[in-house]
């Protein structure tokens, strides 16, 4: 790693054309993935990302750049050839860098990288052996596990230094089944930012390959889902997936500060129905998707994105934020140092309501229970969403009927929010991946069960009867 | 660049048999503008080394992108420590080499030489003109310019040498239309490393009218209707059927195309070959093996020809690799890929084949594939735009629409094939194609 002195060379080069803010950030990440499929371990995985990038603004205007050398000469020529895009005068001269405090409020017992892979091994191989009492219909059982520690610097012309260290692991269950019907498949993936002891004694992962494989199994059996609009009541934890692409999305500054999403402008407004309230909070600790702080050292924060139905705030990175008038709110992330950070959510979830589910379920006639949600996307620019359903059943007569698969819910973000009418008390999280600009990060979606007016369904069992 | 000798040396004395190492080198240049400023540019210069090597008989993996006097000890100890603990008994290899491999150039220096003030010109102009271009485009989301240097090196312990360098450049650019409080987005990219083959007023005329067209869309009616395909949806689908080809995929029971080597598999209209060493920027004389590629046909008047191999899955199954060993990035292991598809056209002009469908829809995109679609069981229900075809002709756009359908059926409902191919950035080269019926859940 660089020393300070070599530091503010850096950011000099940097400031030298008009920059206002010039910032270092480092990174060194060491990544282990290994999987067992059916009995098999095939392939394992050990490695080193490395590197750092460079930004510098000038008022609305971003230039980044990265390198994997990090040597004083290599970093001086990116600062200065990213300057070089910049026609000023300096305006701004780091003369001293102090290291701010950095609270690492997610402490783990056991360090992922201390447990050997021979342990993590025996691991998934108990996993995967618990999933073979399901038979022959399962036929291939995938268990993996990947674990990264990243350590991070920031640098930048304010003068501030952060450091950080970031540990995350995930196990990933899932089942393919096969019989005369065809092939289908479910999957589980939880993850936190702690260390071993969470996955071996907080989490029950032989009950979580059970439910994976009779899930995967029943599917074999569901009807295709009907197609139309219909009342969707969808299921808590990975079910937020449609509050993280719908709304979401579109309440980054990334979109927002450029007058592209359907948010935009609308602070103060009811966008949602009364019963809904969402907070993205990057605070939580151990979860999957909190930090201590951003990528660009700001703290992260509970923020409240909608209060009973009206907006309240954005999801903020400082850069976007002066388009805005307003300041970062310590949403700003990358995947590594080879992508400029933008705003992104950490664990975003709409808040728990009244309603239980069963009670939830008796108001529907003739609907959809979409229990549990396989990915989906989001133009943000229109709202425009669609999702999968991995497990799903039809609701007659406000009883749960018989499973379904294939459905996907399609439909407009602005519309959706104003149309959940019913919120439960069971919420929960769920962890996943979310790509976007600034690379593939690791976040977490929740919700309590939550009731849909009216939804479009789609689904290859024809019309809804 | 780096010094390979140590690496080999290590391995030896390790009791590793084989080593091979992949190196990915990339220089890229990048710059969007919004409202008439840049409001982007990125640069980039990394390196990447991954490697492979077998000890005991087992593959093991390691990458770094940290390159110094410690990365040769780290690579090869997490290649024995992650070789100790495979359990899979398929057998592995490291290539010696092929006899011959084709080359061609595919580095245009030309496009180092143009200054960026020149690249940058031509992406205001191209920011400018879009946003003339029809008083209902409101907004620019976002045009850019990128282009892109890469160096792949593969290097064993047998000796081999192989590199290959190629560089491209892509403008890229969407557009929002408003028309009251309706919004639609359009977006389209250009991809060359021949900077003249940029047509600007092409582009832009297309980009417009990708997005004003949508204007007005809603959802119609839920039925099944005939449907032509947009080639970027064929080759969404397309990439996903092929999936099914991939030699692992058979061999763990999860390819729809399992026991159907050399029958009928898909539509007699359907041709689809795999053309690595086409002269486009995609070309690639040798697989992340190092062994030499070659073209072929997949599937032939919609027989199923060859299933594809790497080394690895071509020893189990008793067979030659089909030189179809890639690495996602030098990150990952190698698993089987393929490179420039094609899709056989046909004769008719797309115009002439929406005449011919009459009624039904046209697909113009699809999203959602990554969670819409079963790979196993080539089941689909996916969101849509589009456009009804009436009496011949596109008329009312639609939106919000799912549609809903099987992989290989969809290929095996094929009626025509159309001549408008297109070569797309995910590297396949497809024409638009219609289809007998198409399950679609709108109103």
């Amino acid at each position: 790693m660089i020393s300070k002195s070599q530091a503010i060379e850096i950011l000099n080069a940097g400031l030298a054309t008009g920059a206002d803010f010039v910032e270092i950030f480092i990174e060194e990440k060491y990544n282990n993935n290994l999987s067992i499929d059916n009995d098999k371990i095939e392939t394992i995985s050990s490695g080193i990302i490395y590197g750092a990038g460079i930004r510098l603004l000038r008022d609305l205007r971003s230039v980044y750049g990265y390198t994997n050398d990090l040597s004083k000469k290599s970093l001086l020529t990116l600062a200065s050839t990213l300057a070089a895009s910049f026609q000023g005068e300096r305006i701004l001269e780091v003369k001293k860098l102090t290291k701010q405090k950095v609270k690492n409020v997610h402490t783990t017992s056991r360090h992922l990288n201390e447990v050997t892979k021979e342990e993590k091994i025996s691991f998934i191989t108990k996993i995967s052996d618990e999933m073979k009492q399901f038979g022959d219909k399962i036929v291939r059982r995938i268990v993996s596990f990947g674990d990264n520690t990243q350590k991070i610097v920031i640098i930048n012309s304010d003068g501030k230094i952060f450091e950080d260290t970031r540990e995350r692991g995930r196990l990933y269950i899932s089942a393919l089944t096969s019989d005369k019907n065809g092939i289908e498949s479910s999957g589980v993936g939880p993850g936190a930012s702690k260390g071993f002891e969470y996955f071996e004694k907080e989490i029950d992962a032989l009950a979580l390959a059970r439910n994976v494989c009779e899930v995967a199994i029943k599917k074999l059996t569901a009807k295709e889902c009907p197609s139309g609009k219909m009342p969707v009541v969808i299921g808590n934890g990975f079910g937020g997936v449609i509050f993280h692409e719908a709304c979401g999305h579109p309440l980054e500054a990334s979109s927002v500060s450029k007058n592209l999403s359907v948010f935009a402008n609308k602070l103060g407004q009811q966008i949602a129905a009364p019963v809904v309230t969402a907070i993205d909070d990057g605070t939580i600790v151990n979860e999957w998707g909190s930090n201590n702080i951003d990528d660009e050292g700001n703290k992260t924060q509970k923020t409240t994105l909608i209060k009973d139905g009206i907006l309240v705030n954005y999801l903020i990175d400082n850069f976007n934020g002066r388009r805005m008038g307003m300041k970062g709110n310590g949403a700003c992330r990358r995947q590594s140092y080879a992508f400029e950070p933008t705003s992104r959510m950490s664990n975003t979830y709409i808040a728990a309501g009244k309603s239980t589910v069963d009670e939830i379920i008796k108001t529907v006639k003739l609907g959809l229970y979409a229990k549990s949600l396989g990915g989906g996307s989001v133009n943000p620019t229109t709202g425009d969403f669609n999702f999968a359903a991995d497990e799903a059943y039809m609701i007659r007569n406000g009883k749960i009927a018989e499973m379904v698969k294939g459905a996907t819910l399609i439909g407009n973000g602005a519309e959706v929010l104003l149309n959940i009418d019913m919120v439960g008390n069971d919420i929960k999280l769920a962890q996943g991946m979310c790509g976007a600009s600034s690379g593939s990060i690791p976040v977490d979606v929740g919700q309590p069960t939550i009731r849909v007016s009216e939804i479009t369904v789609g689904g290859r069992g024809g019309a809804l009867k | 660049m780096i010094k390979l000798q140590k690496y080999f040396e290590l391995a030896k004395c390790a009791g590793i048999e084989a080593l091979e190492i992949y190196i990915v080198r990339n220089y890229s240049l990048g710059f969007s503008l919004f409202h008439g400023e840049i409001d982007s540019y990125t640069t980039n210069d990394s390196i990447s080394l991954g490697a492979r090597g077998i000890f005991n008989g087992k593959m093991g993996y390691a990458y770094s992108e940290k390159i110094d006097k410690s990365t040769p000890e780290f690579i090869i100890k997490n290649i024995v420590e992650n070789a100790k603990n495979i359990t899979s008994e398929n057998k592995v290899s490291i290539f010696e080499g092929s006899k011959k491999y084709k080359k061609y150039n595919c580095y245009n220096k030309e496009l180092d030489l143009i200054p960026v003030e020149t690249k940058l010109n031509k992406l205001y102009e191209l920011e400018r003109k879009l946003k003339e271009s029809d008083p209902r485009i409101t907004e620019i989301g976002g045009v850019g310019y990128e282009e892109t240097r890469g160096e792949t090196i593969l290097a064993n312990s047998y000796g081999l040498r192989l590199s290959e360098k190629s560089n491209y450049y892509v403008f890229y650019a969407e557009a929002v239309a408003k028309d009251g409080e309706d919004t639609k987005t359009g977006y389209k990219t250009f991809l060359d490393c021949d900077f003249n083959k940029f047509d600007l007023d092409k582009f832009v005329e297309e980009v417009k009218d990708n997005t004003i067209k949508q204007l007005g869309g809603k959802p119609c009616k839920s039925k099944n209707y005939r449907a032509v395909l947009a080639p970027r949806v064929v080759s969404s689908l397309l990439s996903a059927m092929l999936n099914s080809t991939i030699a692992e995929e058979v061999q763990k029971h999860s390819s729809l195309f399992e026991g159907k080597l050399n029958t009928q598999v898909v539509s007699k209209k359907i041709t689809i070959s795999e053309k690595p060493l086409a002269h486009n920027i995609f070309f690639k004389g040798f697989d992340d093996e190092g062994v030499a590629t070659y073209n072929k046909d997949i599937i032939k008047n919609g027989v199923l020809k060859t299933f594809l191999y790497n080394i690895e899955t071509a020893l189990k199954d008793g067979v030659q690799t089909t030189g179809n060993g890639y690495r996602s990035s030098s990150k990952s292991p190698v698993e089987t890929g393929y490179n420039n598809i094609f899709l056989k056209p046909g004769k008719l002009s797309e115009e002439k084949m929406i005449g011919k469908v009459k009624n039904g829809i046209y697909i113009d995109s699809i999203t959602g594939l990554h969670a819409g679609l079963n790979s196993q069981s080539g089941n689909f229900s996916l969101q849509a735009t589009g456009f009804i075809i009436k009496d011949g002709k596109i008329s009312d756009p639609v939106n919000l629409i799912t549609v809903a359908g099987n992989l290989v059926k969809v290929f095996q409902d094929v009626t025509m094939v159309a001549n408008n191919i297109e070569l797309l950035t995910n590297a396949t080269s497809v024409p638009s194609i219609a289809i007998k019926s198409i399950m679609v859940s709108g109103n």
